[in-house]
């Protein structure tokens, strides 16, 4: 059988790996953000949400707690995912790149043990993320109603350890998210914030 | 220094993080069903899945690849290790870095990168790892002393070359000011696929393209299908990352390249699992059933077949509607690591360490015992992963199923996917225990002819 140069050839061959593979390599990964400016840079008019100090704390706790193995953050271009994640009858919008380019960290995520997070901001009160984070089976009085699908099914590891301060932070980073579109509006075209404080 | 020192402890090593690394997977597995097993700080699920994937990865997988190469390529090369003391070193350095990564993570400290996750200043201690390792691998076939260089030299440089690229960006370039949103996303998923795709993978496929001919002690099915195997896959998978966002917020073109490149990898896989199943089937049928190797070897060729053909299907994009994000990913990953890589990875290591210690293995009926406790528990873990992960997307599909219904509908499939990775666990004990015995030279001496 004919063997080619490249066989006995150890510079060449990896010279011939290395061409091969870099095609891709840079069709990948620097092609995409030159061609789509929305990766990179905001393409809508309205201006993407500068996370403020508090908030940032709140992110590198989301990210130290490893919640993105749980929770994506992407409302895909799917009925079924904005029917689910929308809130009294009006549907999440679907999540666009620009909406992300302010986020030092990503995390669109691969799996959703928990429920999606692209557009919580906004849909429960901080008080609820408190009692969740805090026992996630049992919220206590306030949030009784809930307490029975919560108690027998949720698998949310429950984040007592963290001070009331981390809390604090990252329920803010919680409230931010989703709000760079103004999805749920009254008539009159204002932000329905009902269930922030 | 001693022949095959290096390789030696780098085996050594791995089964210590296998055995650990396993036992954090069941931990995991146990908290989707009794959430308040473990409910504090360094066990919350977020750390423990993260050490858990990450110790499997690097600390059982690649550094046991690591040494069943510095086992190999001076056998193929027919000459010594470059330098088994830099070899040595290699090993030391990277399990501190691996151990003080895992703590870095326990400790709330990881980055955002999925399989990347080992922070500051560990991953960095990975990097010269790997330059000390490229130095003794293009130092040993340089020193070689046959002319042409055998599939498995072609699989080892590529894993060299492309991972270097593949771990800087995944991990260095995406964490650079003013890399942000979706455009880190598709850096991190570029390396995310691709730490499968082209460093497990040639790893796995070097180490199974010398342990197959060399367990049967029958040639190579056809050469040209090596070739056509390496070149297409060096050319093809680096493209695959973007399939991790399909119908998400990255651009549709290049969702579309994505699920195009994905599909073209079944070229690249037919070509080696046809090559290694000519090869079976040309072997005469007492090297076939010959003990745990080629058993292994043959389930492994099985288990990448079939995680290789789902790969693609689940790139489809009305397939991925359905299954993405659920615990068929899930699946889809264990099939590949502990499925394909990880039979692969064990029948090296009861192929090497006799004939580098140059004892008998101890035990060939606990060898045959680990593989069909292993195979017959990896069936029902990695089927019931899928049929969830179906149910489960099927389940989403339909708004009026709130979430935490699903969940509970999930219970029953999470039951039956902890206790089936409980046996793998126990499959992969007695591998361990087998291994110990053997190095404690309970099993005799091995004739030298066949080191």
């Amino acid at each position: 059988m004919k063997k080619f140069a490249v066989e006995k050839n150890m510079l060449l061959l990896a010279l011939g790996a290395l061409a091969v593979f870099s095609i891709g390599g840079i069709g990948s990964t620097l092609i995409p953000p030159l061609v789509d400016k929305s990766l990179v840079t905001s393409t809508s008019d309205k201006p993407v949400h500068q996370y403020t100090e508090q908030e940032q704390r709140g992110i590198e706790i989301y990210k130290a707690e490893g919640c993105v193995y749980c929770h994506t953050q992407q409302i895909r271009d799917m009925v079924s995912d904005q029917k689910r994640y929308g809130w009294r009858l009006v549907d999440a919008a679907v999540s666009e790149s620009w909406e992300y380019t302010q986020d030092k960290y990503h995390f669109l995520g691969t799996k959703r043990t928990g429920p999606d997070l692209a557009r919580v901001g906004g849909k429960y009160s901080n008080q609820w993320h408190w009692a969740h984070f805090k026992d996630p089976r049992n919220m206590g009085e306030k949030f009784r109603s809930s307490r029975g699908p919560y108690e027998s099914s949720s698998v949310m590891p429950s984040f007592k350890y963290l001070t009331d301060e981390e809390i604090k932070d990252l329920t803010a980073y919680l409230q931010t998210l989703g709000r760079n579109k103004n999805w749920r509006v009254d008539s009159n075209d204002r932000p329905l914030n009902d269930y922030e404080d | 220094m001693k022949k095959d020192s290096a390789a030696k402890l780098l085996i050594y090593c791995s089964l210590g993080y296998l055995a650990l690394g396993m036992t954090l997977g069941i931990v995991t597995a146990m908290k989707l069903i009794w959430p308040a097993i473990g409910d504090f700080e360094i066990m919350s699920f977020g750390r423990i899945r993260t050490v858990h994937t990450n110790m499997v990865m690097f600390g059982w997988l690649l550094q046991a690849d690591l040494g069943l190469l510095f086992f190999i390529l001076p056998r193929i090369l027919h000459t010594k290790l470059f330098s088994e003391k830099l070899g040595m070193l290699m090993a030391g350095l990277l399990n501190v870095a691996l151990l003080g990564g895992f703590i870095g993570i326990l400790t709330g400290h990881m980055k955002n990168v999925e399989y990347g996750e080992l922070p500051r200043p560990f991953d960095i201690l990975i990097v010269v790892c790997w330059v000390l390792f490229a130095v003794n691998v293009f130092g040993t076939i340089a020193q070689r002393k046959v002319k042409y260089l055998y599939v498995t030299v072609w699989y080892s440089m590529g894993a060299v070359i492309w991972t270097t690229f593949v771990y800087l960006t995944g991990n260095f370039v995406s964490q650079l000011p003013g890399i942000q949103g979706v455009n880190q996303a598709n850096l991190i998923w570029f390396y995310v696929h691709n730490a499968v795709g082209l460093i497990f993978t040639p790893l796995g496929v070097a180490a199974a393209y010398y342990l197959i001919p060399k367990s049967l002690n029958t040639p190579l099915y056809s050469h040209r299908l090596s070739l056509v195997g390496f070149w297409v896959i060096s050319f093809t998978y680096v493209w695959t990352g973007a399939h991790h966002m399909i119908n998400g917020p990255i651009s549709y073109w290049l969702q579309t390249v994505a699920i195009l490149f994905s599909f073209s990898l079944i070229i690249p896989v037919v070509a080696v699992v046809t090559n290694f199943f000519g090869t079976f089937g040309a072997a005469p049928r007492q090297a076939r059933m010959a003990g745990a190797v080629p058993k292994l070897l043959l389930m492994g060729t099985i288990y990448y077949l079939f995680t290789c053909l789902q790969g693609p299907f689940q790139a489809i994009r009305h397939v991925n509607v359905i299954v993405s994000k659920t615990d068929w990913v899930v699946g889809h990953a264990h099939m590949a690591l502990l499925g394909a890589f990880s039979f692969y990875a064990m029948a090296g290591v009861y192929y090497a360490i006799p004939r580098i210690i140059g004892k008998k293995l101890y035990s060939e009926k606990l060898a045959n015992v680990h593989f069909w406790l292993m195979t017959l528990a990896t069936l029902p873990f990695f089927g019931i992963l899928w049929l969830s992960g179906v149910i489960q997307g099927f389940l989403w599909l339909n708004p009026e199923n709130t979430f935490l219904e699903t969940l509970r509908i999930m219970r029953p499939y999470h039951g039956i996917r902890m206790w089936s990775g409980a046996l793998i666990l126990a499959s992969v004990i007695v591998f361990i225990y087998n291994i110990m015995e053997t190095c404690a030279g309970k099993g005799g001496d091995l004739e030298s002819t066949t080191t």
